[in-house]
């Protein structure tokens, strides 16, 4: 009956903007996550330099210590949570449904709720610049510094903003795990799929149970801040140390989210670049949950010094090293894979194989900061500082490039020039350790972290400026990828399906992938399926059903709605705690009208899509014969 | 074979029939999983601060375990009639399912009206939300329970009217298994507070 | 639409119907159990470290029983459920325990 009744449907389909502001498509949700996500890096990468270069010089005036702790709080937010996790998306919905043959992931309306919700999210917490001042606690936001009694308004915004963003990411978590254990092509067992999708599987899984945390942090914070709970004001009885707990067991598996799916990356990057299979793929597969699960037993290393005694420390400073064990299987494995492999050097695997050695400097320095005596030396110095961002911007970040040059002629059917590419690289490569290396010993010769300045003639004048040449090494590098993606963006696109020999499914299609992913869902025959068809002799997929009329998910406005609801909401309560001098203005936001009017807006529009049945429309086969390879 | 006869033409298994409900299905126990983090957090708050009342009522002085005795039964009933209605469910029976479900929202209704009445008791005792670390976490906790509460009850109402209009098909019978889902899980929540909050509040 | 049963679905006849029978006894120990937790602190002649220990004995198992039986956790197709929530204990756990041992230290 539904099928007879989704045939005769007419659904409406946009164009233009509209298309954009509607599609519950996976690939074009990929395209909104990697747009946005570029957009905050280069946001963030402003607020990188105007650190580095307020650090340039000792005593240096270019901004003063409040705005310096307002650029360093935006700066530390956004990379994380506007940049490396929408990026992280990116790649997910780029790849992961075309990696296991299904035609889109299980919650389509889900999947573009959760990109409008970190968009506005992420919104709101720029708006902060205007309305008053950005967050300045840092972004771990410790009370009481970040409690009202000694912070302006900024930090409700980075409290309100991360929460509507955080359930975005939520969304994804849920959407990726239900995609990958329900839709998976006939004959993909767990054990034949790529290694990407089992970082994102593992990923998943960790957001599942790390962003939930973070959520109920937030409201404690927010609750304090606006409505006079006492949480973690001593003075009421409440605990900075309980904030830190909390923010940490949602901040600690929140690097592996980040470091995880780059690791996938790296996987398939240096497999497909080496032209050998993966070496190890069930080690790969143990490593991965291992690390997923040990990820949530180590948060205390981030507060060793906070007094909880020595066997605390001991416990986790032990959890912590274990940590290394199967990160360091992953290594191994990968310098397997290439021992014996014929390399090919293109701008992708250049980034993923200098992954392996920028990324090991990292944990090697993370080992260190996981011994708590020695750790009572490196806290809140700039070997912490040297440590993260090797293992972020060596690890995560290169991971990311990898995955974007790789991915590209799938998501737009067109190459990034390989030239231009490959300057950027040595740009950012060279621009990194130049960076960051030298802040190893910033740290142990004694520099904190977080000051906006500092007095002369003790030895860290010349390392900083060093650190800050290295940074407009990497802003170069920068402006290069920029250029690279508007000139690549007016080619043709003439991509070819599979141009990097791949040995995973999503090579078996179009370049761009068309709009229904698979004419027919193809049968799977083993690891690395694609290549085993090649092995075989064959040019294609065998598949796995007849042609026939495919489904396709509706487009809707509702998410963008949603999204704009809760937005609203939060500046109406963000509002609530402003001095306005218009009476309108205090009326409206002093009764919080505005912040349940947002709220409304989202359960009314929860309640259209609960009513309204979405049936969708078909594809009918004509229209595939016809379409042939294009979308 | 299945005991009942049916002579529709509806699968017997309404909730698990297309691979949307059973997305749906997976889907809503993976959200279940992250709410178990979400008030094992609070939980991990009240349990922490729970001591510092600041010179306020304590647990033991404020909670009167009659009320929550009574509320607890309440919840548990409504979770019960949510069983029930699955079952009819199962059935076919499309007036029984809606009769089940309505029944589970009087029971949602009653124990939120119940503990309306403690919270407004507490606060003329002194323990309002920002009177203490303790007053904080508890109505926070408590009140994030009584949210779900009120959510599950306004779903399952909506879930009631629809049903009248659509019936019983493969897309509303997930429908019916996650509202079920979603209200068996706040009561195994409701049994950790009553036995953390009230309870442990009691023996001190 | 309707479609039919994976194959994997056909070979697993289990029993899908058994009744409320299995309902109505979890709903009666549900009860049992919360009674006995509530007559346990009410009564002032036992310990409080006992009590503590009890009564949160019995809220995990009535937890298991209503989740298993009420919310079908035990019937077939229901291993990532299984699987889930035996993780999210895991996870739990480790956080419940250092929040206790840390207020209690």
């Amino acid at each position: 009956m539904a099928s007879h009744a989704a045939s005769h449907h007419e659904v409406k389909r946009y164009k233009g903007l509209m298309d954009w502001l509607t599609t519950v498509d996976h690939k074009k949700i990929a395209i909104l996550y990697l747009a946005s996500g570029l957009f905050f890096f280069v946001l963030g990468g402003i607020e990188a330099l105007l650190i580095r270069i307020q650090l340039m010089f000792p005593m240096f005036n270019f901004l003063d210590g409040q705005t310096y702790n307002e650029v360093l709080t935006m700066h530390g937010t956004t990379m994380i949570f506007l940049v490396a996790m929408p990026l992280v998306f990116a790649m997910w919905n780029a790849a992961v449904p075309l990696q296991i043959g299904a035609r889109d992931v299980a919650f389509p309306f889900l999947n573009s709720l959760g990109f409008w919700v970190f968009l506005f999210g992420g919104i709101l917490l720029n708006l902060s610049w205007f309305l008053g001042g950005a967050p300045d606690a840092g972004w771990t936001m410790y009370a009481p510094l970040a409690l009202r009694e000694f912070s302006g308004p900024g930090n409700d915004y980075y409290l309100i903003g991360l929460q509507i963003a955080g359930i975005g990411s939520l969304l994804s978590g849920i959407n990726f795990l239900a995609t990958i254990i329900n839709m998976r092509a006939p004959g993909m067992t767990f054990m034949r799929m790529p290694l990407f999708t089992w970082t994102t599987l593992v990923t998943s899984l960790i957001i599942l149970f790390a962003l939930t945390p973070l959520a109920v942090g937030l409201i404690e914070m927010t609750f304090d801040r606006l409505f006079d709970a006492k949480f973690f004001n001593p003075a009421g009885g409440g605990s900075p140390v309980l904030w830190e707990h909390i923010f940490w067991i949602f901040g600690h598996p929140e690097v592996y989210i980040l470091v995880l799916p780059a690791f996938g990356i790296i996987s398939e990057v240096v497999a497909t670049f080496s032209s050998k299979r993966l070496f190890g793929y069930g080690s790969m597969v143990f490593a991965t949950s291992l690390i997923g699960l040990l990820s949530f037993m180590v948060w205390v290393h981030h507060m060793f010094t906070v007094g909880m005694g020595p066997i605390a420390n001991a416990l986790f400073g032990v959890a912590t090293s274990l940590i290394a064990i199967p990160t360091g299987i992953k290594i191994f494995n990968w310098l397997f894979t290439m021992w014996g492999g014929h390399l090919r050097f293109t701008t992708a695997s250049l980034y993923a194989f200098s992954f392996i050695p920028s990324f090991v400097m990292g944990g090697v320095t993370g080992v260190m900061l996981a011994l708590p005596p020695a750790d009572y030396q490196f806290h809140d110095t700039y070997f912490v500082v040297a440590h993260f961002h090797y293992v972020i911007v060596g690890g995560v970040v290169l991971g990311l490039f990898a995955g974007m040059y790789y991915w590209w002629p799938k998501m737009f059917g067109r190459m990034l020039n390989e030239t231009l590419g490959k300057i950027s690289f040595w740009f950012w490569i060279i621009g990194f350790h130049l960076t960051f290396f030298i802040q190893h010993f910033l740290g142990l010769w004694g520099m904190p972290r977080r000051v906006f300045t500092y007095l002369e003639n003790q030895g860290w004048d010349l390392p900083n400026l060093v650190s800050t040449i290295g940074a407009f090494l990497m802003a170069i590098s920068v402006i290069l990828f920029v250029i690279n993606v508007v000139i690549t963006w007016a080619k043709k696109p003439d991509a070819p399906g599979d141009p990097w020999d791949g040995r995973t499914l999503e090579w078996s299609i179009p370049s761009p992938a068309p709009e229904y992913n698979f004419r027919q869902i193809p049968l799977i025959r083993g690891l690395d399926c694609y290549w085993k068809e090649k092995m075989a002799g064959n040019k294609e997929m065998t598949p796995a059903e007849p042609l026939g009329p495919i489904h396709m998910p509706s487009p809707s406005i509702l998410p963008f709605i949603m999204a704009l609801g809760l937005f609203i909401s939060g500046i109406g309560f963000i509002m609530s705690k402003y001095e306005f001098e218009n009476s309108f203005l205090v009326a409206i936001f002093h009764s919080y009208a505005v912040g349940i009017l947002g709220l409304v807006i989202l359960f009314v529009c929860m309640i259209i899509r609960s009513l309204k049945d979405d049936p969708g429309y078909h594809i009918e086969p004509e229209e595939l014969e016809a379409k042939g390879a294009k979308a | 074979m299945s005991a009942h006869s049916h002579t529709d033409h509806l699968p017997a298994e309404l909730e698990k029939a297309t691979l949307e409900g059973r997305n749906k299905i997976l889907g809503f126990w993976l959200f279940l999983g992250a709410e178990c983090a979400l008030f094992g957090t609070l939980f991990a708050s009240y349990l922490a601060l729970r001591g510092n009342n600041m010179g306020g009522p304590t647990a033991n002085e404020l909670f009167d375990l009659s009320i929550v005795a009574l509320a607890t039964f309440i919840l548990l009933t409504s979770s019960l009639f949510s069983v029930l209605a699955v079952h009819e469910m199962h059935r076919h029976n499309l007036g029984k399912v809606r009769f089940w479900l309505a029944a589970t929202v009087l029971f949602g209704l009653a124990f939120l009206a119940l503990e309306i009445y403690e919270f407004v008791h507490y606060v003329h005792e002194g323990h309002t939300f920002s009177s203490s670390a303790f007053a904080s976490s508890f109505y926070s906790l408590v009140g994030f329970h009584g949210s779900h509460v009120l959510f599950g009850v306004c779903w399952i109402a909506l879930l009631v009217a629809q049903l009248g209009r659509k019936g019983l098909t493969v897309v509303t019978g997930p429908k019916i298994y996650v509202a079920a889902l979603y209200w068996h899980f706040i009561d195994v929540v409701w049994v950790f507070i009553f036995t953390v909050v009230y309870l442990m509040g009691k023996v001190g | 639409m309707v479609h039919n049963e994976t194959s994997s679905q056909k070979i697993k006849r289990a029993p899908v119907h058994e009744g409320m029978k299995n309902h109505y006894i979890t709903f009666a120990l549900s009860i049992i159990l919360t009674a006995l937790a509530f007559f346990a602190v009410m009564n002032s002649d036992l310990g409080s470290g006992f009590v503590y220990f009890f009564i949160v004995i019995l809220a995990f198992v009535q937890a298991i029983l209503q989740i298993l039986f009420w919310m079908h956790m035990k019937d077939r197709g229901h291993l990532y459920a299984q699987v889930t929530f035996v993780v999210a204990a895991l996870v739990l756990l480790p956080i419940m325990v250092t929040a206790l041992f840390w207020i209690w230290w």
